[in-house]
């Protein structure tokens, strides 16, 4: 078996498409059109195009579980998934001035430096430097 | 006033139990940075131990506990990480197994199946051949 995808809830494609690829920097890689409006839509990071895909799956549409999970997380802050980063500072800064909402700024735990932000998909998403 | 999250009031109540001692974490610190920075030689935790004032299983125990891997198991990711950058580059297999701090290229090879599946002759291969194909299309 191999990790080959992983998921994130979005609740409109077309606007996770945007902010993942133009705001975060990730490549679209798969677009499948499905039933409907609805998409087989992946992407991956740049450095590294044969890694591992995040699907940006339109299940809180759909759903109903999927959306009062992702409603429940996000009311509580919790990240649905986490990516990492050379420097949380220096990503929080950009992220920052593209008008990208934190919820938890760059703070030290331990070995790592973590920051909280808004995917504005439903979503919160941490990032992660080792320190 | 914003409220603070359920997360937030997490992060600080995992902050106060575990990384409450900044000594230690300093030290793994340090002892990850000098490996970034000396991953291409032998791991020397004597000197390191000796710079640090501490014992070298103390040192191997606070490593575990902080990072979840063994100083070992975390170097190896980071050769095999470094060395796939450099297979990308171009760099023959003998000259990664070299600029890692690997003594053998049969020892490389070996490693560097079980961690990512293929040999490095194979990976380069396929790196090639998909910088390619990006090209034709």
């Amino acid at each position: 078996m191999k990790i080959k995808v992983l998921s994130i809830p979005v609740q409109d494609q077309e606007k996770a498409l945007k902010f993942y690829t133009k705001t975060l920097g990730f490549i679209k890689k798969v677009d499948v059109p499905l039933s409907e409006e609805n998409r087989w839509l992946t992407v991956v990071n740049k450095e590294e195009q044969d890694g591992t895909e995040i699907l940006l799956e339109p299940s809180p549409k759909h759903f109903e579980p999927a959306k009062t999970y992702q409603k429940a997380l996000f009311d509580a802050g919790i990240p649905y998934t986490q990516f990492n980063v050379e420097n949380v500072q220096q990503e929080y800064d950009r992220l920052n001035n593209l008008g990208v909402e934190f919820s938890v700024n760059p703070k030290e735990m331990g070995t790592v430096k973590i920051a909280v932000f808004n995917d504005t998909c439903g979503n919160k998403i941490q990032i992660v430097e080792m320190l | 006033m914003n409220k603070m999250t359920f997360y937030q009031k997490e992060i600080n109540r995992i902050k106060g139990i575990c990384h409450s001692n900044d000594g230690q974490i300093q030290t793994v610190i340090g002892m990850r940075n000098y490996m970034e920075d000396n991953f291409d030689k032998e791991l020397n935790l004597d000197l390191f131990s000796h710079i640090r004032f501490t014992s070298k299983f103390h040192l191997l125990r606070l490593f575990k506990k902080y990072y979840g891997q063994t100083p070992r198991q975390y170097l190896i990711d980071k050769r095999i990480t470094k060395s796939k950058s450099y297979l990308r580059m171009g760099m023959s297999v003998s000259e990664t197994c070299y600029s890692i701090g690997f003594e053998s290229p049969s020892s490389f090879s070996t490693l560097f199946k079980k961690k990512t599946g293929k040999t490095p002759t194979d990976f380069q291969k396929e790196q090639f051949s998909q910088s390619q194909s990006k090209v034709d299309s």
